[in-house]
């Protein structure tokens, strides 16, 4: 053997030497598998705090992979399975044990299976043998004789009997039968005769039909035995023959009805569970079925109550939650869009709650809390004086004397004081020092506009056309048309005056450096120069460099 | 017959009804906790200052111990409030610590500065300690007594009436009888 030869190649204890190695080696190898099987099976037995039906061991959450480091620390502490799924037990509960301990209530859940099986068998035997029981039977030895003789003279005849298939009345099942019988008997008597059967099959399968007639008549006796002995032991209430027979259809039209009822009860109910519940959840906070069984109501007003009060508590996520179903329920609520917009306002999102004001505004244009929201934020936030008193003088005009309204009054006195301010110091230094106008982009360029890019809008003395910028103003990610106002602040250069004349250009720079690179966007003011101060100077970008 | 066969039916089919009410209506998430009135279990946090902090050190003081992940909305909403109760309980031989669980250290201490947090804060990094505590929603928050046992558990945003409710019962060692649960985030 190849081995051996190979053994024999290496000195004696040498190789021994090896042998036992490599065993040692294998053996603690082994030992970190075997660590990480007892891992996966303890894992396997604890469910997944934040999974749905999943183990430790098979969920990928972070919070399981700590839980199996957990395991394995203990592990190697030389805990048991026992005392690691206790500790288990000790921090989250029994709800942790993905197998329930037969103990107590649980052993319930573990019995009720076996008990509903043993029943179910028993339910299945018993109807069975009730079934066995009401069956025709083919016993020859309980055949009249006299009856036998009697189908075989009917049967014999050369119609043997006629009935009308849509007979009613007690016995029309019976009767068909009978009919059937005597039908299948001239059949097999005339197969017989062309010699399609033998003797021998002719002769059983005879017997086999004479004797179903044969039962088939007696049965038909015994129920018009019973109902003459019924009519004779009420003689008073005899039932009309029509009655007679509506009376079963009767009872099962009961049976239709109820079962009607039951699967229309359950369709509704699992409709309106899973028409609630398979919706996607808006938010962690919501159960599975939302609203529906927790109790709060999808009632505007009251979804309303609950956001004000959310809102009180300084509670916004709830706030915005129950604000934004009232929205799904009445898309122009007033008061949802205000709540909305003042929530907007105290983050600092003063365009959208400007947006959700005017929404509010544009149902209910004499929504207190709305116009008193968009003053103040136009006043506080924007500082556009005239359109906050615009809004708030309206709400004063709106509201009855009271503590409120002086309040809103001190306001206005403070904004005209502001505003007063505002007007001298722009007509003092403001105006002059500045220019304004809009740039836009020509709509051939829209395309190769970058989303990323950065707007420069550069000013450069008149006398000296190429030389370096006096003021620059920088906008990142601009969106166009865009308006813009250059004034001190953007000189290049501190000290030197923003003043005289000027020639204005703009540069949309894709890597946002004030070199120009091929591809960027370009325009000019098309009457350069200007006059630092005036207003309209719009540029138009319509240059590819 | 048919009445109390239609009773009967109408009694099974109800209480199918009623049970299937019940399931669809629970929180499938909810774990109630084994945790209230035990003493409260052991562990130790190094700090984002670099110091460390044993639940033993705080015995004596009543301890407002939170879980907290930067990337929780809930924990977001609630920092501020956290912050100003401790400014104003800090004095009371009460001591707040957060936790931070499944997170980055950037990312939390980023949170602890957008919040001017000034409590001790400590990081959990292999998740023993929130695992300790049976942590799964966070912010998740135990109120424990001088004697180191746990007095009350709330998963989820608290508010500042019921921190400060909590905290005095905490300092009577009243254990409440229920645990609490306000908007949470369920942990990764």
């Amino acid at each position: 053997m190849k081995s051996e030869k190979f053994l024999r190649l290496i000195p004696y204890p040498l190789s021994l030497f090896t042998v036992l190695l490599l065993a040692v080696s294998l053996l603690f190898a082994a030992q970190p598998v075997d660590l990480e099987e007892q891992v996966r099976r303890i894992a396997a037995e604890l469910r997944c705090p934040v999974c749905q039906n999943l183990s430790v061991a098979d969920s990928p959450s972070e919070l399981a992979q700590q839980m199996r480091g957990v395991v394995l620390e203990q592990l190697k502490e030389g805990k048991s399975p026992e005392q690691i799924k206790a500790y288990f037990v000790s921090k989250y509960g029994e709800w942790v044990l993905l197998a329930p301990q037969p103990k107590g209530f649980n052993l319930l859940i573990w019995l009720l299976p076996f008990v509903a099986v043993t029943a179910g068998i028993v339910l299945v035997a018993f109807v069975v043998r009730r079934w066995a029981r009401k069956k025709p039977g083919g016993q020859p030895a309980t055949v009249d004789p006299a009856l036998m003789k009697r189908v075989q003279r009917e049967a014999a005849l050369e119609r043997p009997l006629a009935v009308d298939p849509e007979a009613e009345g007690p016995h029309a099942p019976l009767l068909q039968q009978q009919a059937r019988l005597y039908a299948d008997l001239k059949e097999l008597e005339f197969d017989y005769q062309a010699g399609k059967l033998s003797q021998a099959d002719y002769q059983d399968l005879r017997q086999l039909s004479e004797i179903q007639a044969a039962n088939v008549l007696k049965e038909i006796e015994i129920s018009r035995r019973q109902i003459a002995k019924a009519r004779k032991a009420k003689p008073m209430e005899r039932p009309t023959p029509g009655r007679e027979a509506a009376r079963p259809l009767f009872r099962r039209g009961w049976v239709l009805a109820g079962a009607g009822l039951f699967l229309l009860l359950f369709g509704l109910t699992l409709g309106i569970l899973l028409s609630r519940s398979l919706r996607p959840r808006g938010s962690e906070q919501e159960t599975i079925t939302g609203d529906f069984l927790t109790g709060s109501s999808k009632e505007p007003q009251s979804l309303l109550a609950q956001g004000r009060s959310a809102f009180e508590r300084q509670e916004w996520a709830q706030a915005i939650e129950a604000f934004k179903k009232a929205l799904a329920i009445d898309a122009t609520n007033p008061e949802a869009h205000t709540y909305m917009g003042l929530i907007l306002a105290q983050a600092g999102h003063s365009e959208g709650a400007l947006m959700a004001f005017d929404q509010a505004l544009s149902r209910d244009p004499n929504f207190p809390l709305a116009l008193w929201g968009k003053g103040m934020l136009l006043y506080r936030a924007k500082g556009d004086f005239s359109g906050a008193r615009q809004n708030l003088e309206k709400l004063a005009s709106l509201l009855p004397a009271g503590k409120e309204k002086e309040e809103l009054q001190q306001t206005l006195a403070e904004l005209s004081s502001q505003q007063g301010k505002r007007v001298k110091t722009k007509k003092a230094a403001g105006r002059a020092q500045e220019i304004r106008g809009v740039v836009s982009i020509d709509p051939k360029l829209k395309a190769q506009a970058d989303g990323q890019a950065v707007l420069f809008i550069i000013a450069r003395l008149a006398n000296s056309p190429g030389g370096s910028p006096l003021a620059v103003k920088r906008i990142d990610r601009p969106l166009f048309p865009l308006p813009y106002s250059l004034g001190q602040e953007n000189v290049m250069m501190a000290g030197v005056p923003l003043s005289g004349k000027v020639t204005i250009s703009a540069r949309l720079d894709k890597d946002g450096n004030l070199m120009t690179r091929e591809g960027d966007l370009m325009g000019e003011y098309k009457k350069n120069p200007v006059e630092v101060g005036s207003e309209k100077i719009d540029i138009v970008l319509d240059q590819v460099m | 017959m048919p009445w109390s066969r239609i009773l009967i039916t109408l009694a099974i089919v109800l209480s199918l009804i009623a049970l299937l009410a019940y399931g669809f209506g629970r929180d499938p998430r909810y774990i109630p906790s084994p945790l209230l009135g035990r003493p409260a279990p052991s562990f130790a946090v190094t700090l984002f200052d670099g110091g460390k902090l044993s639940l033993e050190d705080l015995r004596g003081k009543v301890v407002f111990l939170n879980f907290w992940a930067s990337w929780c909305p809930p924990c977001r909403a609630e920092a501020k409030d956290l912050e100003e109760i401790w400014q104003r309980w800090k004095d009371k031989d009460v001591v707040f610590l957060g936790i931070n669980i499944q997170d980055q250290e950037d990312d939390a201490l980023a949170f602890l500065k957008e919040f001017h947090i000034t409590y001790p804060n400590g990081r959990d990094g292999s998740g023993k300690t929130a695992i300790g505590y049976g942590v799964w929603g966070i912010p998740e928050t135990f109120f424990i007594d001088r004697k180191g046992r746990i007095t009350y558990k709330h998963v989820g945003t608290l508010g500042q009436t019921l921190i400060a409710a909590k905290l005095e019962e905490a300092r009577r060692s009243l254990v409440s009888a229920k645990e609490g649960k306000g908007s949470y985030q369920s942990i990764r």
